[in-house]
């Protein structure tokens, strides 16, 4: 086992732009769902989501999708405090790692719709530029210089662990000395809700929308689409050291598997060995987890999966761990979620704070752990789990150590 | 429509989304678990049933609906009465 180093934390969601607005919702339990403001969406059953509020100073250069311009401000906060600018890094050994779930389909939403319905025969030519995949991760190695190894991945709401994962792979094996890894995902636009619509897992709650996400609660209804992005600098232990580099967490251990079974219904077991994977690889036992950030999306299916993983894995120890969902508070920011929750944990268990689960107010016999649902916990806690397991069957687990 | 119509609909509504059931081997109390019907497949047959009766069957209806009786009685409740 490798530890691998974080040392800049750069975050924005529907809870704020940056840490202190991050840590601010941990610690008092509040939640950024909001009615939906940045689309019509009177046409809409769902008519909430966790939207990130950008001022008119944010303006995108051209050829930039929203979920590059997110990308982008949480790389900057995340490089400011690891002061990457003047680290000295040699830009060939520094890359962008960077997974999302919809790219950028802002893009491809808005010109399509020009296309089909006002029968437009030109689009501009930097569609295809903005709606690929890799365009986040492109921009962040572009913006400061990387010169490494640099993609994107996609796996579903699994994107942004699997790509801080493998970016702590690429460090291990000395394929980098220096990496930007995170998430960024804007999924809402009305062709993409009006399809999660369909498969009928949204909490459509759109007269108390901070209520509507209710993780692990008997009377859940399913999971809020988000927005946002989480962007970490990850470097080796020994690079973090020789630069004289604060470090705000480790990361101990990766921990990836695939239900191979069925494309949407999650399985414990794909779960559970993906927990039990990223503990092995971190050296880590189940009674070194003092608390883990569930996936928690909120749906009937996933909460009741999660929980049989958990016990699968933790045993007689699973009653003893807390656990919570902070998709409760900033919703589900499809392939950007594992980087905004790891985010989320770190600031708030670095602050000793334990983050709640909030709208857990009516307990289900089938999800009978410790969810945190009291509201902010304080604790002391020096490793935890952050689980994210993606439509597909695709499961990735970091195992973190905080600064603690 | 007199119910026994919309009942023969429904049971070929499910035949065209799970093509190996046997319409003769359904009745009202055949659950979607009985007939091999998963979380997707189920969300497809309600999706038919949507588009062919033009009717919207909310997730709150949507999720009671465990058998082919319940499926029955959901389109009966939406299906305007006609002549």
């Amino acid at each position: 086992m490798i530890d691998v180093a974080i040392t800049g934390i750069g975050v924005i969601s529907c809870l704020g732009r940056g840490k202190a607005a991050t840590l601010d919702a941990m610690r008092t339990g509040r939640s950024g769902i909001r009615r939906l403001q940045n689309i019509d969406a009177s046409a809409l059953n769902c008519r909430i989501g966790g939207e990130v509020a950008l001022g008119s100073s944010d303006e995108a250069p051209r050829g930039y999708d929203r979920f590059t311009q997110v990308v982008l401000i949480a790389g900057a906060e995340a490089a400011e405090e690891a002061e990457y600018g003047s680290a000295g890094v040699e830009p060939d050994r520094v890359g962008a790692i960077i997974g999302t779930g919809f790219g950028g389909c802002q893009t491809i939403d808005a010109n399509y719709k020009r296309l089909y319905e006002q029968k437009v025969t030109r689009l501009p030519p930097t569609v295809i530029a903005s709606s690929m995949y890799n365009a986040a991760a492109s921009a962040l190695s572009a913006a400061y210089g990387a010169r490494g190894v640099s993609f994107g991945i996609v796996s579903a709401c699994a994107s942004s662990a699997h790509a801080i994962g493998l970016a702590a792979q690429t460090i291990r094996y000395g394929l980098a000395e220096v990496m930007f890894a995170g998430g960024a995902d804007a999924p809402l636009v009305v062709g993409s809700i009006r399809a999660w619509e369909a498969m009928r897992v949204l909490a459509i709650d759109n007269d108390h929308p901070e209520r509507a996400c209710r993780p692990f609660s008997a009377d859940r209804r399913g999971l809020v689409l988000a927005e946002g992005a989480a962007v970490f600098i990850l470097e080796s232990l020994e690079h973090a050291a020789r630069r004289g580099a604060r470090i705000v967490g480790v990361i101990a251990g990766f921990g990836a598997t695939s239900d191979a079974g069925h494309l949407t219904d999650p399985s414990p077991d794909g779960a559970a060995r993906a927990m039990t994977a990223a503990l092995n690889d971190g050296g880590l036992s189940p009674q070194d987890i003092g608390y883990i950030n569930a996936h928690g999306t909120g749906t009937p299916a996933n909460d009741v999966s999660e929980t049989k993983a958990v016990k699968q894995v933790f045993g007689a120890h699973a009653r003893d761990v807390p656990i919570s969902s902070t998709k409760s508070m900033h919703g589900h920011a499809m392939g950007a979620s594992g980087a905004i929750e790891l985010a989320c944990s770190l600031l708030a268990l670095n602050a000793g704070v334990l983050p709640p689960t909030i709208n857990l107010e009516h307990r289900d016999p089938d999800c009978d752990l410790d969810y945190i649902a009291e509201g902010p916990r304080a604790g002391s806690v020096t490793a935890f789990l952050s689980n994210s397991f993606g439509f597909g069957g695709m499961n990735a687990v970091l195992a973190v150590r905080t600064a603690r | 429509m007199i119910s026994g119509d919309i009942e023969q609909e429904v049971l070929c509504l499910v035949r065209s989304v799970k093509k190996d059931v046997r319409v003769d081997s359904l009745t009202r109390t055949t659950t979607f678990a009985d007939l091999g019907i998963d979380s997707l497949d189920a969300l497809n047959v309600l999706f038919a049933i949507e588009e062919h009766f033009g009717i919207v069957i909310s997730d709150e209806r949507a999720r009671a609906i465990r058998t082919v009786g319940d499926v029955i009685e959901t389109v009966m409740a939406l299906v305007p009465e006609r002549t």
